[in-house]
């Protein structure tokens, strides 16, 4: 199957191209060199005057696993609210579920395909949890994804911390691990935080030694920040640190980034880790500190984790974390959860108002943050959904990043106390459409390591996104013209018209098996299952499609 | 013979993977595991018919899938129930359901909504099996035994010493409920007798009122209540574990929302965390599936407008009353409870299931874990687990049937369009 998509511009950046006007074919599930005069395409799309891009990817999205299907049953009402039929389609039916900041899995890859993206990646996949969210993974349509292993509360790598185990143990028993749970790359929560809580520790500073170990938050940091990298995983350490959601907490976010010492690090929804106390209520934006730390670490890349104005749920790793917010649950309802010596889980229910102080601040901290990061390569669109709004909020705050106006009256509705604790209303940057295109796709595919995908040059895989170019950035994103994901046509004028399916990346980057003999007799003497039956072998991903292997490039370090 | 060991055993939701297997020609037989349930449900012998049935006749399977599709696709109040498979069979059964608006429940439900429907409305704060074995200090048990139903419960996740509650190890409590003699053997010196005296009072949701009001501090301190609640507050790490399917009376989730309003109170100053089980035949794993497929748990239907949840309706002993046609997946256990209905009924069950009376179309499927590999999920909803393959007796899996009857079903709405053009 040959198809041309005839006159379009091309924002392509990982390819240096800039809105270029360029004719572009598509050869079955891969872009394709254009084949020469007399070449009779299957199919010609006259795309004069849209934009044409690669489908978007989201590198911090929680789509799948033991906290979602937990977080759904909390937010009962909403998805008796929002129920959706399947839509027909040929002989199927696509689409059905339920749900906005925690839909179902055709939902979710609904939503998603609808808007552009072709990619999506769940960035907090415990261990003993990996095989369900590989399940839930392959149960959403359309998109790609992948799983974040989360490591560093896990009772196996603080004994060998504190244990004197070596830095070469560290990274068999980590490359083991995402190995095991076919994994594209390793995440931090609140490193040692989520294990302190279960010895009764209410809160954990980075350089305060955790119970039991002895261990601190800066040493599981470096540890884990030192194995990615030896490693040679594509992506660095995924990091959500200590503190989140503390005033005063930028302070901690500025010392993890020293903490990290050259090492690459990705600090996530820093949204949530850039408040200072300034102020009469204590509370105050942290953003300006933050970004120029951030501008002037090229080893660092960053998502923001913005919030938007609405109902939706928190959920995450960090119990200690949201033991403190439960209070502010709305509805009144919440749930906490230990789990296997590995991590543990809080959701919690939150509506975030734009009359309240605290809220507009962080709706401002973000959007600052976005326009203060003077590198569009090291920062990435997110909402950290569900928990600063769902994804489907992304062409809203597209259209705030591009729409100086738009966004300087959204700011006059919020909290009249707000906007003198940040510099939003003084910023006059407007994203190009280039910046939006490195962002959201040439970055991310950059940053994870994927080769083949974010970019239209020929081999890569024929995902693409046409949109028109509207003066309404809301309208143009939320709609494209026309998706393709692996060469099929799937979204046209907004609808869903076939189905398709995405695959699963994973990394695997050789360990010495002498850690196996440690790792099963932990798996024997604590977990209480022999280690074979925790191993997620290729048949188990997608149905027996197995996993795309993404190459590592080890580091030998003397 | 040849020997297999560390089998992972799906039944009742315990997940243990420690079960050795002999095989010969003739079938496949555990080694004492310890485990009723195993001992029982792992012995399989390979002559078993595999023919499917119509009215009690065999028909060749195509002929039944045709059989089935008749039945279903002119349903007008379908039910598909029982749901006892695995994780790719509760999908599958969610796609049928979808597509020919059936409503699904799992046969064991009961005993996970008393506990849901706390979760749904208040939240919780809950742990997992390997905590409990690593970590508590202290075991409330409340209720009858657990090991009832999760036979190796105490074995396996109380009595190896805890890891992480230097060398005090750990004291199990029984409130409302007395231990099986076998527990007592197990747990030894463990076992807590001397501590509450609940005197005549059996009565769960009183006795859980009575420890949360000591725990308030409202409770005279020589009442035995008063101790167990200072015992919880001294403990480090206490985990409170219930079986909630055998809780009786009426208001089961009362005793639940009790229960999950302590373990709050006690874990605002302490470690203490509750551990809900229930789970056999993979239901945590069917609501898992149906909750990521449509965003809602167990007790879900399909309409028009898409999925749509009753807990009440959509319960299957209500269901079944009225459903036309009703499709029972049971892959685990060759037994069915009665299914009072007055519709027609397809089963898809192990070929040694003895039924009465014989139902309108029989389906013999294998069961995960020992006929075809397949996922399960553990009662303590984090782990899921990939139960493999010990022999192959010719039986399909219960995706493979439902696969077949919904391209069956593509067919016809084919055949419908082109009709139509």
């Amino acid at each position: 199957m040959l198809t041309k998509l005839a006159g379009g511009r091309l924002f392509d950046p990982a390819n240096g191209r800039h809105g270029e006007v360029a004719d572009l074919w598509l050869r079955d599930d891969r872009i394709a060199a254009d084949p020469g005069p007399g070449a009779t395409p299957d199919a010609v799309h006259d795309v004069t005057g849209k934009v044409v891009m690669a489908g978007a990817i989201d590198i911090h999205s929680h789509i799948a696993g033991g906290k979602v299907n937990l977080a759904r049953l909390l937010m009962g009402e909403e998805h008796d609210r929002h129920r959706f039929a399947g839509h027909a389609c040929g002989h199927d039916r696509i689409g059905g579920g339920s749900g906005i900041a925690t839909p179902s899995t055709h939902t979710t890859g609904a939503r998603y395909i609808e808007m552009g993206f072709t990619a999506a990646f769940e960035p907090a996949m415990l261990g003993s949890n990996a095989r369900h969210a590989h399940l839930e993974m392959s149960d959403i349509p359309y998109i790609d994804t992948g799983g974040y292993l989360v490591l560093g509360n896990d009772d196996f790598l603080l004994d060998l911390i504190a244990t004197n185990a070596g830095q070469a143990a560290v990274n068999d028993y980590v490359a083991w691990m995402l190995t095991a749970t076919q994994s594209l790359a390793v995440k931090v929560v609140n490193p040692g935080g989520i294990n302190a809580f279960k010895f009764n520790a209410r809160s954990l500073d980075l350089d305060e030694a955790g119970p039991h170990y002895g261990v601190t938050p800066r040493n599981v940091l470096t540890v884990l920040a030192r194995a990615v990298y030896e490693l040679g995983l594509p992506h660095p350490l995924h990091v959500h640190g200590c503190n989140l959601g503390v005033p005063g907490n930028v302070a901690t976010t500025l010392d993890t980034i020293q903490a990290a010492s050259g090492l690459p690090m990705h600090m996530t929804h820093i949204q949530f880790h850039s408040y200072d106390t300034a102020g009469d209520r204590k509370f105050s934006s942290g953003a300006a500190a933050l970004a120029e730390a951030v501008n002037r670490t090229p080893t660092l890349s960053v998502d923001i984790g913005q919030v938007m104005f609405g109902q939706t749920v928190t959920a995450s790793a960090d119990t200690m974390a949201q033991r403190h917010t439960a209070p502010l649950a709305h509805p009144r309802k919440w749930l906490a959860m230990d789990i296997e010596c590995d991590a543990g889980c809080g959701v919690v229910p939150f509506r975030y108002r734009d009359t309240s102080y605290v809220n507009a601040l962080q709706w401002a901290i973000g959007l600052e943050l976005f326009l203060l990061l003077d590198d569009p390569w090291r920062v990435f669109l997110t909402t950290d959904h569900p928990n600063g709004a769902p994804f489907t909020f992304y062409p809203e705050l597209i259209r705030l990043l591009m729409d100086r106006d738009y966004r300087l009256a959204k700011l006059a509705e919020i909290h009249p106390d707000a906007p003198a604790h940040t510099t939003l209303g003084s910023i006059t940057r407007e994203y190009t459409l280039a910046e939006i295109a490195i962002m959201t796709r040439a970055a991310p595919a950059r940053i994870l390591g994927l080769a083949d995908r974010g970019h239209l040059a020929p081999g890569a895989s024929a995902d693409i996104t046409v949109y028109s170019d509207l003066p309404d950035r809301r309208a143009m994103f939320e709609r494209p013209d026309l998706v393709f994901k692996s060469g099929r046509l799937v979204v046209r004028d907004g609808v869903l018209v076939a189905m398709a399916q995405g695959c699963t990346h994973v990394v695997r980057p050789g360990f010495d098996d002498l850690i196996e003999r440690r790792i099963a007799r932990h798996f024997d003497e604590r977990l209480g299952l022999p280690i074979k039956h925790f191993r997620i072998q290729d048949a188990e991903i997608r149905h027996g499609a197995g996993p795309q292997l993404h190459p590592c490039r080890r580091r030998e370090v003397p | 013979m040849t020997f297999h060991p560390d089998i992972l055993c799906p039944f009742c939701g315990l997940g243990c993977g420690d079960i050795g297997i002999d095989r010969d020609p003739s079938g496949i037989a555990p080694r004492p595991s310890g485990c009723p349930q195993a001992d029982r449900l792992f012995r399989r012998s390979m002559a078993v018919p595999t023919d499917a049935r119509l009215g009690g006749a065999a028909i060749s399977m195509d002929d039944a899938i045709a059989e089935a599709v008749r039945l279903l696709g002119s349903s007008r109040a379908p039910l598909i129930a029982g749901l006892a498979t695995d994780v790719d069979g509760v999908l599958a059964a969610l796609s049928l359901a979808e597509r020919i608006g059936a409503t699904v429940d799992h046969e064991r439900s009961d005993a996970l909504f008393r506990n849901l429907s706390v979760l749904r409305r208040f939240g919780w704060s809950v742990t997992t099996l390997a905590e409990l074995r690593n970590r508590c200090d202290l075991v409330l048990v409340v209720g009858p035994d657990p090991a009832a139903a999760f036979p190796r419960l105490w074995e396996r996740w109380v009595v190896p010493e805890p890891a992480f509650a230097d060398g005090n190890g750990r004291s199990v409590v029984f409130l409302g409920g007395a231990p099986l003699p076998e527990t007592v053997r197990c747990l030894g010196g463990r076992l807590e007798t001397s501590g509450v005296d609940t005197g005549a009072e059996t009565d769960l949701a009183t006795l859980v009122g009575r420890l949360r009001t000591a725990l308030a501090g409202r409770l005279a301190n020589d009442d035995p209540m008063a101790a167990l609640a200072a015992r919880l507050r001294s403990a480090r790490y206490a985990v409170v574990v219930w079986a909630a399917g055998l809780f009786e009376g009426p208001q089961p989730d009362l005793i639940v929302e009790g229960l999950v309003r302590l373990i709050r109170t006690v874990d605002g100053t302490t470690r203490c965390a509750g551990l809900p089980l229930s789970g056999a035949d993979n239901l945590i794993g069917a609501n898992q599936a149906c909750g990521w497929r449509t965003g809602f748990p167990l007790r879900t239907g399909f309409d028009g407008g898409g999925p749509l949840h009753d807990p009440e309706r959509f319960d299957w002993r209500t269901r079944l009353r009225d459903a036309d046609v009703t499709l029972w997946i049971s892959a685990f256990r060759p037994e069915t409870p009665p299914l009072a209905t007055g519709g027609s009924v397809i089963m898809l069950a192990p070929p040694e299931t003895s039924v009465a009376p014989e139902p309108a179309l029989f389906i013999p499927v294998g069961t995960p874990g020992i006929d075809h590999p397949g996922d399960v999920f553990r009662a303590d909803s984090v782990v899921a687990l990939h139960a493999g393959a010990l022999i192959d007796r010719g039986l399909p899996s219960v995706a493979g049937v439902i696969d077949r009857m919904l391209a069956a079903l593509g067919q016809n709405a084919r055949t419908r369009e082109a009709a139509g053009c």
